[in-house]
């Protein structure tokens, strides 16, 4: 409890100090819970969700570092790795090979890489998994980058 | 009508003068950074011909760091190339034993040993490294012998040469030079007077060269640009990749001053544990609660040695602070 705590501070300091250095994450905290995280980040270019702006969802047990914090996604998203319903990651990372070195920064990258290498092999988005398998990659793309227009992209209006 | 005029031929002139101002500005660093690129530029140069030196250091190029570096810079770089034809076996090889003899001597990973070694060795990894190009660029220099630009100059310094080389040669190496100082001072003023002879030209040089400065000269003018920082990055890789004594580096490297995983900071204790051959450290805390846990190490997520778990703290430890650690786990 007290550990998870003193982490948490320490990533909150550190997030706040190096705002700049990773451009395409933004990490905030929620105000009156350290628990509570919530994250920006935006689509991996030369990928279907490039110019996408994606917020996912932390939330950080207490026996964290020692535990992997849970991460979803808010935005639609059409991966064959992410929940299309609920937002779920399936991410090794986030489950058994979770290690207390990492921090909710590197998940945020580890997340951003995932998008740019799914893994239609251990999909929770069939469809978008099965269209990756029979090699449908123009399928993919399109059905990817019209949701990441529908969900991640500002209206235009 | 007349005042308009006036005002309208005036108006235009304050954006202008703001332009210039700018204009003057950018000039004023742009100039800066191109006497800088100049100065680097000479350098390569001056292994070919000397003569783009001379017109620098006749003060009229308009840049007055590069007129100002330029031959303190040849005569640090000549300088270190006299030295190193003296000293470049035992000074190589007797740094490098040295630094493998701590190494060797030191089998435990006593941090403070690798430290002390490492922090001299770049020193000296560099001054050899500069005298690695330095030498190369002398030696050309003495070849080709058509230095006529340099004749105005020896002219002009030749009165003081006499009284300066006396003077001046002790701060060149006080150090390192207990056996061949003695036996290598005539053969070196012989050299010069030889050279005096056959080319007016390399005589300014070589005795300017009493004058440079070493790299950790308390004297060196901050200004001087250091060369050794250039060479010695890629030593420094190639060291650490062709010592593969992972302990050493890791020891100097990656010593975290808190816990990477509670954040709490490390004592004495935690800062000597080493639970795991990656290197990755932590509390024993936090090592323990993750031996409740799944028992797999954070930095490479491999198990943990059982054996090291239970009775821990061997790797990296005095026999006093095994000690101590049983003693922690027993009572807990």
């Amino acid at each position: 409890m007290q550990a998870s705590r003193a982490r948490l501070f320490k990533e909150y300091k550190e997030v706040q100090r190096e705002k700049a250095a990773d451009p395409d994450i933004q990490l905030v905290c929620d105000d009156s819970n350290i628990f509570k995280w919530t994250a920006l980040i935006k689509g991996p270019s030369e990928t279907p969700f490039e110019g996408g702006v994606f917020q996912l969802a932390f939330a950080v047990p207490e026996q964290y570092p020692l535990q992997p914090p849970q991460v979803r996604f808010l935005t639609k998203i059409f991966h064959p790795n992410v929940h299309f319903k609920t937002g779920e990651i399936c991410l090794d990372i986030l489950k058994n090979a979770w290690s207390p070195a990492w921090t909710l920064q590197s998940v945020c990258r580890a997340i951003i890489a995932l998008m740019a290498h799914p893994e239609p092999d251990s999909p929770l988005n069939c469809d978008s998994g099965n269209l990756l398998r029979s090699g449908d990659i123009r399928g993919y793309q399109s059905m990817a980058r019209m949701y990441t227009r529908l969900a991640a992209m500002p209206k235009k209006g | 009508m007349g005042f308009d005029s006036i005002s309208n031929s005036s108006s235009p002139l304050p954006p202008f003068s703001k332009d210039l101002a700018k204009k003057k500005r950018t000039n004023r660093s742009a100039r800066l950074k191109q006497s800088k690129l100049d100065v680097r530029r000479e350098q390569w140069l001056s292994q070919v011909k000397n003569k783009g030196c001379e017109v620098d250091s006749s003060g009229r190029g308009g840049s007055p760091p590069s007129c100002m570096q330029i031959p303190h810079m040849q005569n640090r770089l000549v300088e270190t190339s006299e030295m190193r034809s003296r000293e470049e076996e035992n000074d190589n090889s007797s740094i490098h034993d040295s630094d493998l003899e701590s190494l060797l001597n030191s089998p435990v990973g006593s941090s403070l040993d690798s430290n002390a070694s490492r922090k001299d060795h770049p020193r000296s990894s560099s001054s050899t490294s500069s005298d690695c190009c330095s030498r190369s660029l002398s030696e050309e220099e003495e070849d080709d012998g058509c230095l006529d630009d340099w004749e105005a100059v020896a002219d002009a310094l030749g009165i003081n040469d006499n009284q300066q080389n006396p003077i001046s040669e002790p701060p060149v190496k006080p150090e390192a030079r207990i056996g061949s100082a003695d036996t290598e001072l005539p053969k070196r003023s012989s050299g010069v007077d030889l050279l005096k002879t056959e080319s007016g030209g390399v005589v300014p040089i070589s005795q300017m060269n009493s004058r440079a400065w070493r790299p950790d000269d308390a004297l060196r003018p901050q200004s001087l640009p250091n060369l050794s920082k250039q060479c010695t990055f890629p030593m420094n890789s190639e060291r650490h990749c062709h010592r593969a004594i992972p302990w050493a580096w890791k020891s100097t490297i990656s010593q975290p001053s808190s816990c990477p995983i509670c954040c709490e900071d490390l004592d004495l204790t935690d800062s000597s544990f080493l639970p795991c051959t990656c290197g990755f450290r932590l509390c024993l805390f936090c090592h323990k609660r993750i031996l409740e846990a799944d028992g797999r190490c954070p930095g490479c997520r491999k198990q943990y040695d059982p054996i090291h778990g239970d009775v821990g703290f061997n790797t990296g430890a005095t026999p006093f602070k095994i000690g101590r650690s049983c003693s922690m786990i027993s009572r807990s």
